[in-house]
Parts: C-alpha cells; sequence; structure tokens
C-alpha cells in the first residue's frame, strides 16, 4: 500500500481527554478518603489511599504515553508547550491528592469534632473546584473540534472563570480551618496540630493545580 | 502475428495494468478522506469513484494524456526523416511501451515498500529516461520538462491555499458564529454551488467543443450559474427538510459537512481521473497511433481515440473493485481525525488544484496535492495533529521516483531495442 496519510497524527487531544477523565476518577477519592480519617477509621483510609495509589499510577501512565506521542515533528493547533504543561498541572492534581493519603496515613491523628466542621469546608470547597475543573478539562476535544473559537469557546472561558473563582474562595476557607486549628492545640498537641497543617495545606494544592490547569485552556483559546 | 501487433497488444495490456495499479492505489489515497470523515459508507466511496473516475477520465482525460505522448519528449526527432532513420517511429512506440512497463513495476516495488510515491512522478520519470537512452539530452523537451516539475512543487502549496482558505472561511463564517448550526445551513448551499460551478466549467468546454466548435462564451457561463444555482436551491431544500434533533450545533455542524462532503468527494474522483488516466493512456495512445499508421511514418496529432481513455477508465474501476476498495477500508480507518468539515475543506483545495493543472495539461499527483490540502487545513488550525516527518518520506520517495523509474524504463528499451531492431 502506498498511502500518504501517514501524516495525519493520531489525536493527543483524544488521549489527553482520558487522562482527564482519570484524575477526575482519583479526585472524586478525597472526601471519602478524609471522612475515614476524621472517623479514626484507619483501615478505610488506607483501603482508600491505596485507591488513589492505583488510579493515580494509571493517569502516569496515560501521561506518559501522550508525551511518548508528542514529538517536536508533531503539528499541532495549539502551543505544545501549552498542552505539555496541561498534562503536568492536570497530573499533578492527581499527585496532589495521592500526596493527602500519604499524610493521613502517617500517623493515626485524632480530630478533634469541632475541626470537622470547617475542614469539609475546605474539602467540599476543594472537590467544587475540581468538578468545575473537570466540566471545563473535559470540554478539550470539543473545543479542538470548534479551533478553540466561537461560542465553545466562550463557554469554557466562563467555566474557567468559575474555576478561578471557586479556587479562591476554597484559598479562604483553607485559612479558616487552619485559624480554627490552632484553637484545638492544648486539646490535640503539636505534632497533631502540625499533621493536621500539613493535611490542610495538601487539600488545598488540589484545587491549585486545577486553577492552573483550568488557565492553561484559557492559554490556549487566548493564542488560537 | 506481425511486431505491431505484437506491440499493440502489449501496450494495452501495460496501459491496463498501469490503470489497474492507479485504481488500486492512487483511487484510494483520493478517497480514503471521504470514507476516514464518515461522509461516504465504503460502498457508496466504491461507486462515486466508478462513475466519477471513469467520467473525469473519458471528459477530461485528454489534455494531460496529450503532454505524457508528445509533450515530454521531441518527437520530431523519431521522425524517420531524423537521426534515427527508417526506425524511428518504431523506437518511439517500443520506448514509450518500455515506459509504461517501467513505471508498472516501478509502482508494485513502491507498494511492497509501503512507500508514497507518485504514479505521475514514475510515469514522467519512465519516458524521460527512456528518451534520453534513445536519442540522448536533445530528446528530451527540457522547457515542458520543467514546467511539469515545477508544477509538482506548486501543486501541494496550492492545494495547501486552497485547502487553508477553504477552511478559513468555514472557521469564521461558521465556527465562530453565535449559531453555528443556522450558519451551516446557510451557507452550505452556497459551497455547494462552488463546486458544481467550477464542476461544469472544467468539462463544459470539453463537452460541448465536440457539439460546437466554440461554445459561445455567454452560453457556458450561463449554464455553468444555472447549474450553480439549480444545485444551491436544492441543498438548501435538503438541509431544509433533514434537521436531525438532539445535536449540539458542533455536531450539525459536522452533519451538514458530512452531506456537502459527497460532492467534494465526487469533485475529487472526477479531478483524479481527468489528470491521471493520462498516466496509463498517454503512451498507449501513442503506440496506437504510430501502430495504425503501419510503423514507417510519425502520424501528425491526432485525438486521442475515445476507446484508450475508456480503457484506462475501464483499468481504474477494475483496480478499484479488485484491490482498491481494501485499501480505501484500511485509508478510511487511519484518518478518522479528519472531520467532515476538514474533509471537505482538503478535497475541494485538491480538486480545485487537480482540474486547473489538468486544463493546462500538467500531470501532477493527485495525492500529493491533497497532502498539501490537508497541510493548509492543518495551518488553519483544523487538525488535531499532523505528523510533519511524513513530508520528508514524501519527499524522499519523490526524489526516488525519477530516476528509479527512468532507469529502468532505460534497461526495459535497451533489452527491447536488442529483440526487436
Amino acid at each position: 500500500m502506498r498511502s500518504i496519510f501517514g501524516i495525519i497524527a493520531k489525536s493527543p487531544f483524544t488521549s489527553i481527554n482520558q487522562h482527564t477523565k482519570k484524575v477526575h476518577e482519583t479526585a472524586t477519592q478525597l472526601r471519602p478518603l478524609i471522612e475515614c480519617f476524621t472517623e479514626g477509621d484507619w483501615n478505610g483510609t488506607m483501603k482508600i489511599t491505596r485507591q488513589i495509589y492505583k488510579l493515580e499510577h494509571q493517569a502516569d501512565q496515560l501521561k506518559d504515553e501522550i508525551r511518548d506521542h508528542l514529538p517536536r515533528s508533531l503539528f499541532l493547533p495549539v502551543d505544545r508547550g501549552d498542552l505539555l504543561l496541561f498534562l503536568r498541572e492536570q497530573d499533578a492534581i492527581a499527585d496532589s491528592v495521592e500526596d493527602v493519603g500519604d499524610v493521613l496515613n502517617m500517623r493515626e491523628t485524632p480530630t478533634p469534632a469541632e475541626l470537622k466542621e470547617p475542614v469539609f469546608a475546605l474539602v467540599d470547597q476543594v472537590i467544587r473546584t475540581s468538578e468545575t475543573w473537570y466540566s471545563a478539562a473535559n470540554e478539550l476535544t470539543t473545543l479542538q473540534a470548534a479551533t478553540f473559537t466561537g461560542n465553545e469557546a466562550e463557554r469554557v472561558l466562563k467555566v474557567v472563570d468559575d474555576v478561578n473563582h471557586q479556587e479562591w474562595e476554597a484559598d479562604k476557607l483553607e485559612a479558616a480551618a487552619l485559624k480554627s486549628l490552632f484553637t484545638f492545640e492544648e486539646e490535640i498537641g503539636a505534632v497533631s496540630v502540625m499533621l493536621w497543617m500539613k493535611i490542610i495545606a495538601t487539600t488545598g494544592r488540589v484545587a491549585d493545580h486545577a486553577e492552573n490547569t483550568a488557565d492553561l485552556l484559557r492559554l490556549m483559546i487566548a493564542r488560537a | 502475428m506481425s511486431v505491431a501487433e505484437w506491440l499493440l497488444i502489449l501496450s494495452v495490456l501495460a496501459g491496463f495494468y498501469m490503470a489497474w495499479n492507479i485504481g488500486a492505489n492512487d483511487v484510494a489515497n483520493a478517497m480514503g478522506t471521504s470514507v476516514g470523515s464518515g461522509a461516504l459508507t465504503l460502498r457508496q466511496a466504491i461507486l462515486v469513484a466508478a462513475v466519477f473516475e471513469f467520467g473525469g477520465a473519458v471528459l477530461v482525460g485528454t489534455h494531460v494524456t496529450d503532454t505524457i505522448r508528445s509533450g515530454i519528449l521531441e518527437t520530431a526527432m523519431f521522425e524517420p526523416s531524423g537521426p534515427l532513420g527508417p526506425d524511428g517511429p518504431l523506437l518511439l512506440a517500443l520506448g514509450m511501451f518500455s515506459a509504461l512497463l517501467a513505471a508498472g513495476i516501478w509502482l508494485q516495488i513502491a507498494t511492497m515498500w509501503g512507500l508514497p510515491v507518485s504514479t505521475t512522478h514514475s510515469i514522467v520519470g519512465a519516458v524521460t529516461g527512456f528518451g534520453l537512452i534513445a536519442l540522448g539530452v536533445e530528446a528530451i523537451n527540457w522547457g515542458q520538462l520543467g514546467t511539469i516539475v515545477m508544477s509538482w512543487v506548486v501543486s501541494p502549496l496550492t492545494g495547501a491555499l486552497i485547502g487553508g482558505a477553504m477552511f478559513a472561511f468555514i472557521r469564521r463564517a461558521i465556527l465562530q458564529n453565535d449559531d453555528p448550526a443556522a450558519a451551516a445551513k446557510r451557507i452550505g448551499p452556497f459551497l455547494v454551488a462552488l463546486v458544481a460551478v467550477i464542476l461544469v466549467l472544467s468539462f463544459i468546454y470539453k463537452a460541448l467543443k465536440n457539439v460546437v466548435s466554440e461554445p459561445p462564451f455567454i452560453l457556458v457561463v450561463v449554464s455553468a450559474l444555472g447549474i450553480g444555482v439549480l444545485a444551491a436551491v436544492a441543498t438548501a431544500a435538503f438541509l431544509h427538510s433533514h434537521q436531525p434533533k438532539n445535536l449540539t450545533p458542533n455536531a450539525y455542524v459536522e452533519r451538514v459537512f458530512g452531506w456537502l462532503q459527497i460532492t467534494t468527494a465526487i469533485f475529487v474522483a472526477f479531478a483524479h481521473g481527468a489528470n491521471d488516466v493520462a498516466n496509463a493512456v498517454g503512451p498507449l495512445a501513442a503506440v496506437v497511433n504510430i501502430v495504425t499508421s503501419g510503423l514507417t511514418e510519425l502520424p501528425d496529432q491526432v485525438p486521442v481515440p475515445l476507446w484508450v481513455l475508456g480503457l484506462g477508465g475501464v483499468g481504474i474501476v477494475i483496480g478499484l473493485a479488485t484491490w482498491g476498495y481494501k485499501v480505501i477500508a484500511t485509508i478510511g480507518k487511519q484518518i478518522t481525525e479528519m472531520t467532515p468539515s476538514r474533509g471537505f475543506s482538503a478535497e475541494f483545495g485538491a480538486a480545485t488544484t487537480v482540474l486547473i493543472a489538468s486544463r493546462m495539461g500538467l500531470p501532477i499527483s493527485t495525492t500529493h496535492t491533497l497532502v498539501g490540502s490537508v497541510i493548509g487545513v492543518g495551518l488553519a488550525q483544523g487538525m488535531a495533529a499532523l505528523n510533519l516527518g511524513v513530508i520528508g518520506k514524501i519527499v524522499n520517495s519523490w526524489l526516488a521516483t525519477i530516476p528509479a523509474a527512468a532507469i529502468i524504463a532505460m534497461i526495459l528499451f535497451v533489452a527491447l531495442r536488442a529483440v526487436f531492431i
């Protein structure tokens, strides 16, 4: 066969969309994970962390595969660097969820009853940010079909704005949770406080990376 | 049987084999984009290709055929009074047969190795090769050959330009519109009219020339525009009565282009038949000419016999039916990334370029032009990813084809000359 259509390469956007879905699946584990931990269910915490490990690893494999298929000779409708950064930030969402699992498994740390409220306010806001990131990132293939312009781009930009706003809310809730944490320093001791600081900060990072990923979508649209 | 009869039969077989090859490989490259996007099913693609390749070959195939049979070589040097003496016409016939066979052999090798070579480049290389060995550098019409080779560079660029411009227009007027679905419905009929007008213009001169010697300009314009309006009205009516529900605006746009792409698929098949049939029947027409005048003289340029063009058309269709359909199916699966709006633009760019080249008598490579158009659509941000590394491979096969086909033709010609003379 003398076909010349090797010129049409496999769409990286379709593969990246699979990565998006895998990362989102990882992120949905965040709430059950922290619930188990705050209830003192160390076994459950361990189980969910293992599940997160598995999902994060699958996301990593997808990421590596996509990178392997993005040689410089590939001509893309968006900047290759933007696309690789998008992939890295998206992968960092799953990494951060995994980090939360790691911290939770370090030490059996008690949760003061009144700390739950500010912590879950933060967790829920982080999940909201992540869900909004997902609804934007999941549009990548459709965006490509629409050549990153028009109504479709406008729609995605609005969702990206939402992600930005929600991450900002998450930041505020993170600060509030930390502030609340220090009212329990007598009750749970310095080591537990230290660990909780790490838990709260790492949870906040999930939203940070969701925002960064969404911002890269904005960049791709702006440059199209 | 006489030498003349043998030569005629063998040339018919070699010409038929070349036509088969075009149908088996080149047509698939031309039709693959329509199957890949889902605009046509495999069965529909074969039907469209069979009808319009044949139509293009028989109705508009003569321009390029004339170039191949008598444009590349200084045929006057093969006159019995020329440097080769009374054997001149026979040598020209033998040479054209060698060229046909050589191009066929090279294509067979390229197909085995999966090299993206062009049928057109093969036959032009082969004719040049035999001319060089028969008479040396003076036998070649270098001006014409230079124009042909230039056209091989220019045609993919032109395809890229027209295909890219078409997609840029679709992007601006439809994809960026506030209501892409309504825009597609409004603009679709005009695009179909454009395709219809170009198609009609391309063969109306030819078809009418047989009836009226020089068709009046007004008649040509009126009939082309009339058919254009008719096509637009029919498309508008079709789009009005076919309004699928539950589709996103984008999906609806692609659905509309899936329908519109049927017209560019026809366009490509017609243009491909018009240009590429010459690769098979150009040398054959030369042999038929010489043999029918008894091998003793070089006949004046007579029109390419219709049965020769018909033979080429039939060969293409048989190549398609026996092998090409498998290649179309394979290519169709490979290039699903090409959605109908992109396929429409690429096919429009390629077919327009090929038809212009055909009118100018320039044998260009349809498939290379189509690759150019796909790249043009990519540059207009239409493609998800283009593997530009393949361009190097295409250029390499391009550069290898000329000497390879030429050398095989030289060897065959020398052997045949030893046998017959």
